[in-house]
């Protein structure tokens, strides 16, 4: 057919009123000329109307062709479907509320989680050509990354000829001033390379020239569109203004255009110019790197020039060196992990399970409405009409409920995404903007359709073809043979998919309490945390800081309403990124340890015991014998490789970074305690070894506070305020969180699907309900009779209760025998997110099957009660 | 597609329309189905109805064009002409028809 004739078509459809105005002139006109004709051969006009009549053939027949002919047939009949599909939802509102509802849940819960996945998953990333960019960092040992030296990043930079640009880069924060509000921006410090690597438009100005990065190059800065509309009011003049930057005046020369990086945190980028010291040193790792690779290279091409260029960069190195490698990893998979990948797949299943329980209840309640219209259709066979004319229409007012649904599914989809906004924003990449745009408004559309295909056909053909002519005998109601086998099965059906869902969120339920009682080894309760970063211009030398350090502890200790203060380089429960090497007299390999520098209070402030040994103590100061206290799994380790029963006392060498020099020193500690692990690593894994160092003996600019109050934290934060401005007035504290939020945060990787799969599984637990109700009021209805003439045999209502329920309950217990099966061959989808609680948790599986069949004794209740009630009388006169 | 059983050779309705159409030049529906009867003498019985259904699938098509214009009883009336695309249709037809009544013509040879 040519798309001439299909528009021809179309328009033919709209303008049928004309059309067949039109035809009827043409053939009065045709009539009237063969009329006129035939009285000029001589015949009488009574015959010669006849004559032309005859001539011409059948009027309504060839009407009727004409109108075949100039349109499409098939369309002209779903659009009337369409409109009685749309009259029968108006005529039934309560049953199309209840079907819309439904898909409105069903199709809602799909559409928003697949408008997350579409935008995590599987659109591309927000740059050009975004499968070249990939992360390259140095593999010090298989599967363990690490960022990498200036002079190493240098020398890849040369050499690696399979990227088109490298990058390197490291996060920095600043206190931006004289703008009004003073503010702590995030930040990135970036080699020329960043922006040709993050192809990133521009609003306004110029990204960064390899000019910007050679020493005594002018301060500039590159904002963010966020962080222009935020901290600058989207001063148009932005390029003239010189925001001041930890006191340093900087230009901006150029502003992105809105996109991804809006929803990063980063909100300024500075070019990154290495000092001497940097250049000169390559056991410092320090920065991260990221390149775009030529076109044509894999990823294989590009790790195998990697190591090639590793080889060759560490030949004659110690052997440690040469062990390590270089790895290549594509952007993609360094933003979405292998766990949210997980996660989202599991939540994914999840709400496909809700539709698959959504669509069940609308085949159900569709077949129940279809039994109430038997007669109509019989009726209406017996008229005439087809079997597939029926099943058209029947299958086309499905599909009107179906769209509504989807419609009202997008709205809920809507709602639910507004909801989890927040969350979502924490969990997923910055990369990925979440919205309910074209691709899932398709989505949408296909899965109405799906469901209509699904929910629609079961019914539409069990009655079109069912036995028509029984639904005009009025005899016929009651048993209901085949008809109610179908439903009883979709019931049970349900059940089984409810019961996966319910038992999968138990599950993740207990994973969650399991966490939440999970031992961290730290008193959390009362203590709230911040960061302080001491602007290096003001404090010099390592000393300084560490006179800062002693002023702040002893300011803070002193306000009143704080019990205890302390300091540390990391956060309690927070992974101490910082690893370092330890030499072992003795031991030819290297320990690898985590580094965290504390001041004498932390291990108070937090409650963490010292089991043997000492802590560290005010003494422990720059000139005194240098100390550190190990933990408890370092301890071990230490035992196990060096054979130290006691390590109090033992001398070792640990590598411990500079102040702010990048650079390294190899000193000789001596280990003066052990204290309990505190948790650093995520639920689930082991403790690292983790060695401690006085703060005041390795000081560093960035440190975090850790204080314990005597009442609510946040009421304190004004008198902790003060006590820091009285020592140095010019300093912001940042991040404020109570120690309860810190854990929230390290812990909820864990945690969020659990509460998603909840919500899913509260659904489909109403879902299954109103199933449940619905099939078994409906069988009850049917058989008024039966019942009727059972209590007027003499049955009590207790007998009819008690018959109803049992039948209910039956297609329970085969709902759960099937939805058990389902959750056994599910173990090992679910087993990756479960923390310390068995896939096959009996207690979660048992409260999962108490739930439904409690469900299924309250559907059953209430139609089984309203049966009990009935006047025999009155239901065996009715023939209605 | 159709469900009317036409007298006129299966198919064959939209050819002798265009071809009526190219002899005749301008026609209303009562004079394209007289011409074709006429033509065709009595061997064909035509139900005259039946051109209408043909006329606005043509139309569509693009291959005829269609103006109001007044019938000789004074009623306002269509009048359908051919049209360029119609009378490049008309050529294809009508060697499409000749190369199928050839084909059959040698294989009826053939076998007598």
């Amino acid at each position: 057919m040519t798309v001439r004739r299909v528009v021809a078509g179309l328009a033919a459809l709209l303008r049928k009123r004309r059309l067949d105005a039109e035809l009827d002139s043409e053939i009065l006109a045709h009539l009237e000329l063969a009329q006129r004709d035939a009285v000029a051969r001589g015949l009488s006009p009574e015959e010669a109307r006849r004559a032309a009549r005859l001539s011409f053939g059948g009027i309504e027949k060839m009407k009727e062709e004409h109108r075949d002919r100039r349109g499409f047939p098939w369309m002209e009949t779903l659009l009337r479907d369409f409109s009685y599909g749309l009259a029968a939802v108006r005529r039934a509102p309560a049953f199309s509320a209840v079907v819309v509802g439904v898909l409105a849940l069903g199709i809602g819960a799909n559409v928003g989680m697949f408008s997350v996945v579409d935008a995590v998953l599987l659109k591309p990333l927000p740059f050009a050509a975004p499968e070249r960019i990939t992360g390259v960092w140095e593999a010090p040992r298989p599967g363990i990354v690490n960022a990498t030296s200036a002079p190493d990043f240098l020398d890849w930079q040369r050499l690696a000829t399979v990227f088109e640009t490298l990058s390197a880069e490291q996060s920095i924060s600043a206190d931006l001033s004289g703008t009004g509000e003073p503010a702590r921006l995030s930040g990135k410090e970036v080699t020329a390379g960043y922006f040709q690597v993050f192809t990133a438009h521009m609003q306004f100005g110029r990204t960064f020239t390899p000019d910007d990065g050679r020493p005594g190059a002018a301060a500039v800065i590159v904002l963010s569109h966020a962080a222009w509309q935020n901290y600058f009011a989207g001063d148009p003049d932005i390029l003239q203004r010189r925001p001041i930057l930890d006191g340093a005046s900087h230009l901006v020369i150029g502003v992105l255009a809105p996109g991804a990086f809006d929803r990063d945190e980063t909100r300024f980028w500075k070019p990154l110019i290495f000092t001497s010291d940097q250049l000169a040193t390559r056991n410092v790792h320090w920065l991260t790197v990221y390149g775009r690779l030529r076109d044509g290279v894999t990823i294989t091409q590009a790790r195998e020039r990697m190591s090639a260029i590793h080889t060759a960069m560490t030949e004659g190195a110690p052997k440690e060196d040469r062990e390590a490698a270089i790895d290549v990893e594509p952007l993609e998979r360094l933003l979405v992990g292998d766990g949210l990948q997980r996660s989202m797949t599991v939540a994914f299943g999840a709400v496909t399970l809700v539709l698959l329980i959504a669509c069940a209840n609308v085949a159900n309640l569709l077949l129940a409405k279809g039994a109430t219209r038997r007669r109509e259709l019989a009726v209406r066979a017996a008229l005439g009409a087809g079997r597939s004319r029926l099943v058209g229409q029947l299958f086309t007012e499905s599909l009107v409920l179906c769209l509504l649904g989807g419609i009202a599914g997008v709205a809920v989809a809507a709602l639910l995404l507004a909801l989890a906004r927040p969350v979502l924003a924490d969990s997923i990449p910055f990369t990925a903007a979440v919205s309910l745009d074209f691709r899932v408004l398709a989505f949408a559309g296909a899965v109405a359709l799906g469901v209509a295909l699904l929910a629609g056909t079961l019914p539409a053909l069990r009655m079109a073809f069912g036995n028509l002519a029984q639904g005009l005998n009025g005899s016929a109601r009651g048993s209901s043979g085949a008809h109610s086998r179908m439903r009883r099965a979709i019931v049970v059906g349900e059940v089984a998919l409810s019961l996966v869902l319910v038992s999968g969120a138990l599950l993740l339920l207990r994973s969650l309490l399991k966490l939440q009682g999970l031992d961290t080894g730290i008193r959390i309760d009362h203590v709230i945390t911040m960061s302080v970063d001491l602007p290096v211009g003001a404090y010099r030398t390592p000393p300084q800081a560490a006179l800062f350090y002693q002023a702040a502890a002893g300011r803070l200790q002193a306000a009143p309403g704080v019990a205890q203060a302390g300091l540390s380089t990391t956060l309690p429960l927070e992974w101490i990124s910082n690893g370092e090497a330890m030499q072992v007299p003795g031991v030819e390999k290297l320990v690898h340890i985590r580094f965290k520098r504390v001041d004498p209070g932390y291990f108070r402030t937090l409650g963490i015991p010292v089991l043997a040994g000492r802590g560290i103590t005010a003494a422990d100061i720059d000139g005194a014998t240098r100390v550190m206290v190990i933990n408890q799994a370092l301890a071990t380790r230490l035992a196990d490789v060096a054979g130290y029963r006691d390590p109090i006392g033992k001398k070792v060498r640990v590598s411990c970074p500079g102040y702010v020099e990048k650079r390294v020193f190899l000193p000789e500690i001596e280990i003066a305690g052990v204290i309990r692990s505190e948790r650093v690593a995520s639920p689930g894994y082991p403790d690292p070894p983790v060695v401690y160092v006085p703060l005041a003996q390795a000081p560093t600019p960035r440190i975090k506070l850790v204080v314990r109050t005597r009442t609510e934290p946040g009421a304190e934060m004004p008198a902790i305020r003060q006590a820091i401005r009285e020592i140095d007035a010019s300093l912001p504290l940042g991040d404020v969180a109570t120690m309860q939020q810190v854990r929230e945060r390290t812990l909820s990787g864990a945690s969020r699907p659990a509460w998603l799969i909840g919500v899913f599984a509260a659904i489909s637990v109403l879902l299954a309900a109103i199933g449940l109700y619905g099939v078994v009021a409906h069988v009850v209805t049917q058989q008024r009779r039966e019942i009727g003439i059972r209590m007027a045999l003499g049955a009590g209502s207790g007998d009819v209760v008690s018959r109803v329920l049992r039948n209910a309950l039956s297609m329970v217990a085969v709902g759960l025998a099937f939805g058990m099966a389902g959750a056994f061959a599910l173990t090992r989808v679910i087993k990756s997110l479960l923390f310390e609680v068995s896939p096959l948790d009996p207690a979660a599986l048992a409260i999962a099957c108490a739930t439904m069949t409690l469900i299924g004794l309250f559907a059953g209740l209430v139609p089984a009660s309203r049966a009990a009630r009935v006047d025999p009388v009155t239901t065996l006169r009715d023939e209605g | 597609m159709s469900k009317q059983q036409n007298e006129v050779p299966y198919g064959t309705l939209d050819l002798l329309i265009l071809k009526t159409l190219e002899t005749l030049g301008t026609l209303h529906g009562y004079a394209i189905a007289r011409r074709i009867e006429h033509v065709s003498g009595d061997d064909m019985q035509l139900s005259q109805g039946s051109v209408y259904p043909a006329l606005i699938r043509l139309q569509q098509e693009g291959w005829i064009a269609t103006d109001w214009g007044i019938s000789e009883t004074n009623r306002k009336v269509k009048f359908y002409s051919l049209t360029e695309a119609g009378r490049k249709q008309l050529r294809v037809e009508v060697a499409k028809w000749e190369k199928a009544t050839a084909l059959v013509t040698r294989f009826l040879r053939a076998t007598s």
